[in-house]
């Protein structure tokens, strides 16, 4: 199984340069393929608090029913949720910190 | 932080209506006082920025005004409910059945048989406790519980018998797949002196009573539960099983593989003792001595005797009426809304609740009906694919992002779920209702369904396009009676769900001169059925393959409404390219491609439909869904999937990223070459063939089509192409 390499900052910086491409590098399709394998309850996930206008970092409850967990910085542009929501899906998976901040 | 805003929501008993007809809206709000209702034509709902924004026209009716606002509770979780329920306080008495339950640990009480009441803390309950253990409880006194925990999705027979004289109890279960070093049996004799067996006035099975309500909600399977008028010792329990009552005097005994179809459930015991189902089970499900030597539920039905029990089953919510409307006479046919606005303390809170308005019947008003797809709105119903999903990020090739409206449906888990989700215990939602608030088949939500389809009613207004709309629903009623008024049908952009009546009736209307445009893709491909009797709902098993949110069981392939197998249309031996020419191919959800146009382009036959369009035009490259009109799902010819041989292959956008993927049904063995770069069966074919009697399709085969037409002001080349087709199709000249 492929593991997520903390010394790739060029896959991470890839991404944060353009967290919309539709054509990704394999190596970083790999990466974006390990960040998104699973269920989406219990990791970090991406909410739209305004339409269009605004995003925040969440988490779904344990359960449906459950209050989302929202968090406190806000972004105005989608791409900058995005690039949150991977760094701390690098730290969920890896167990390391994203290399680039 | 970042709290979300309460609801105004509703839903209306009818989905599809005619000037004359009565309307009735059910609506709650979380607010007192009084809110405001006009009711409005839309055009287009959609609102996202660039798009063509939310038109709708005010139409004034009788119903305009201020209505008291009153709160209106959801009660979800499935049951079945003996209303006759005195003969049960017997004073003694034997519960006996067998189970599969599916959340044994669920933190909280499973009632699985019993008249106990929570609300008096009187009356009997056989149940689970939150720690997955068997147990007994009668009136206010402390339970019985076994030791050996119940392992979830086995069968096991599980029964107890208490005596009210002697305060005895005798409770058992046995497992029927034995393994070494896991406990199999387990029976304890205790006693609860001074209890009665008298509760509620009803029996339950799956729940028990909270006065009116019912409480304690089981997620499993039950299969021919009984209840014995004695106390049976230890060996009478567990000699109960397979299925020997002896010479017990037996209260009732049920037998749900009777009328498989219906909300009843049929005691066979001669005592009278009938149920209903509350919120609709899943029924025709493998029972505890399913043998795999049947797979359809009628050839064999004492193998389903089980109902599989959820607690957030959901079928009516069953409000009160707040107001109704009567279509007036006249009024033109179209999408319409009841719009509903309240003034809060934090602000502003509304809704608009969408329903249809159809001329008059056995009438039309204009050469051209816009098909609602109703049954793909309603297999679509408050879906919550971020959560049932495993795979959802992987197949939309993004990070879950949850609107306004998805949390909201995350954080209030009452509103029922779409046949795009799995259960609380896992399994699968067999059915999907309209009878409850539906979030995201409305103005303002999501460009997928309902709000994608406004782009198409946008164009027609647009275009000066004159139209009718009918619905699915219609078209079960009356089949081919309702589509023969026309023309020319078109369809939504995703008209995926269909019964084997409406499949018939599409047939039908192109072998009889009719012209279909088929305006989408991933159409015509699962095979569901409506309930004969209950209005507002359907049936999907998601059988054998396909692009599926959760796959059927084993055995359970077979609808309990219909008796019909499930799945696949091209499993089912109608692949769509046999109905439209083309069916689906591949999906992707981050950008959209165009066409080129192809030899076949060039036909005489095709010349009306490129009147206009240059012939090395890139066809779509524009548009709001991602940017073409190729694509998000999309749908390719093949002659060996029955694509007539005459078909023209006009365009084809074979221009697809790696997100895309090639639809799973379609090869043998997996393999790497499956994506829009590298699978030369990802492609869009827009076709065109002429059928019998001078009628035709056409089909663009691609799901964001629609989202192209407003582009430049509705001036481009999708645009053109489909007031070409839509204009020879409704010129009466044979194709």
């Amino acid at each position: 199984m492929f593991k997520i390499d903390s010394s790739r900052a060029d896959l991470a910086a890839a991404y944060k340069k353009n967290p919309l491409d539709t054509y990704p590098s394999p190596a970083l399709q790999k990466v974006l393929q390990r960040l998104r394998w699973g269920n989406a309850r219990g990791r970090t996930i991406v909410v739209c608090t305004v339409p269009e206008r605004e995003w925040r970092l969440g988490k779904m409850g344990t359960r449906r029913g459950m209050p989302v967990e929202i968090d406190g910085q806000a972004y105005n542009r989608y791409e900058d949720a995005l690039w949150a929501c991977f760094r701390a899906r690098w730290r969920e998976v890896s167990g390391e910190d994203c290399p680039v901040a | 932080m970042s709290k979300l805003p309460k609801r105004l929501l509703g839903y209306t008993d009818k989905v599809s209506v005619a000037p004359g007809d009565k309307i009735d809206f059910k609506i709650s709000s979380p607010l007192t006082g009084k809110y405001d209702v006009r009711i409005v034509r839309l055009i287009c709902g959609d609102d996202s920025d660039g798009g063509p924004g939310l038109k709708v026209d005010s139409v004034k009716t009788p119903i305009d005004g201020s209505y008291p606002a009153r709160w209106q509770p959801i009660h979800h979780g499935s049951y079945a409910a003996i209303d006759n329920g005195a003969a049960f306080a017997a004073t003694a008495i034997t519960l006996d059945a067998m189970i599969w339950p599916t959340l044994p640990e669920d933190g909280r009480d499973q009632a699985l048989l019993g008249n106990f009441d929570a609300a008096t803390q009187s009356g009997y309950a056989l149940y689970i406790d939150g720690s997955g253990h068997l147990s007994f409880r009668v009136g206010a006194a402390a339970s019985v519980r076994l030791s050996t925990p119940l392992l979830s999705r086995h069968w096991h027979h599980v029964a107890v018998s208490f005596d009210t004289a002697s305060g005895k109890v005798i409770m058992h279960q046995h497992r029927l797949l034995d393994y070494p070093r896991v406990q199999r049996s387990d029976t304890i004799d205790a006693t609860i002196p001074g209890a009665k067996t008298a509760g509620s006035s009803r029996f339950l099975i799956a729940a028990w009573s909270d006065k009116e309500n019912a409480a304690a909600h089981y997620n499993g399977k039950i299969d021919s539960p009984r209840v014995i008028g004695a106390a049976l010792d230890a060996a009478g329990l567990a000699a109960l099983r397979p299925h020997q009552a002896g010479k017990a005097p037996v209260i009732a005994d049920w037998d749900f593989s009777r009328e498989m179809a219906g909300i009843e459930i049929r005691d066979i015991s001669g005592k009278g003792h009938d149920g209903r189902l509350v919120n609709l089970p899943a029924r025709a499900m493998k029972g505890w001595n399913w043998d795999a030597t049947e797979m359809n539920w009628r050839h064999k039905p004492e193998h389903y005797g089980a109902i599989h029990f959820h607690d957030d089953d959901l079928y009516d919510c069953g409000w009160e009426t707040d107001f109704t409307l009567t279509v007036p006479a006249g009024l033109k046919s179209g999408i319409y809304c009841a719009e509903l606005h309240q003034k809060g303390p934090d602000g502003e809170i509304d809704d608009m609740i969408p329903f249809y308005v159809r001329p008059p019947r056995g009438t039309a008003t204009a050469p051209v009906a816009l098909l609602i797809p109703t049954a793909s709105y309603l297999a679509y119903s408050n879906h919550q694919m971020a959560s049932s999903w495993s795979f959802d990020e992987l197949s939309s090739g993004k990070f879950v992002t949850l609107s306004a409206g998805d949390r909201y449906l995350e954080e209030n888990h009452s509103f029922g779920l779409s046949t795009y989700d799995s259960h609380n215990d896992g399994s699968g939602v067999c059915y999907s209702s309209r009878l409850r608030p539906v979030l995201n088949m409305r103005p303002r939500a999501e460009l997928w369904q309902f709000n994608a389809d406004t782009h198409i009613t946008d164009w027609l207004e647009a275009r000066g396009i004159a139209y009718d709309v009918i619905t699915d629903d219609d078209m079960e009623a009356e089949g081919l009676d309702l589509l023969k008024n026309y023309r020319c049908v078109v369809t939504g952009t995703h008209p995926e769900y269909y019964t084997t009546k409406m499949m018939q009736t599409v047939r039908d209307f192109t072998n009889e001169g009719g012209r279909l445009i088929y305006l989408g893709a991933n159409g015509f491909y699962w095979r569901v059925a409506y309930h004969e009797a209950l209005p507002g709902v359907l049936e999907h098993r998601r059988a054998e393959d396909g692009m599926r949110g959760w796959i059927s069981e084993d055995g359970e392939y077979y609808m309990n409404f219909s008796g019909e197998l499930g799945g696949l249309w091209r499993r089912n031996g109608q692949p769509p390219q046999g109905l439209v020419g083309t069916g689906f191919a591949a999906q992707g959800f981050d950008i959209s491609s165009w066409y080129d146009r192809t030899p076949d382009s060039f036909n005489p036959r095709a010349a009306f439909i490129f009147e206009g369009v240059g012939k090395d035009e890139k066809i779509g490259d524009f548009g709001l869904i991602g940017g073409g009109a190729a694509g998000w799902e999309i749908d390719r010819a093949d002659e060996l999937l029955g694509t007539p041989p005459h078909t023209l292959i006009v365009a084809v956008a074979s221009e697809f990223p790696s997100s895309y993927h090639w639809v799973k049904e379609e090869f043998n063995h997996t393999h790497s070459a499956i994506d829009g770069e590298n699978c030369p069966m990802v492609r869009c074919d827009m076709t065109f063939f002429e059928t019998p009697k001078g009628g035709a399709v056409f089909s663009t085969s691609s799901i964001s089509w629609a989202g192209s037409l407003f582009h430049n002001n509705y001036e481009n080349n999708v645009s053109r192409i489909t007031e070409n087709v839509i204009r020879r199709f409704i010129d009466p000249t044979p194709l």
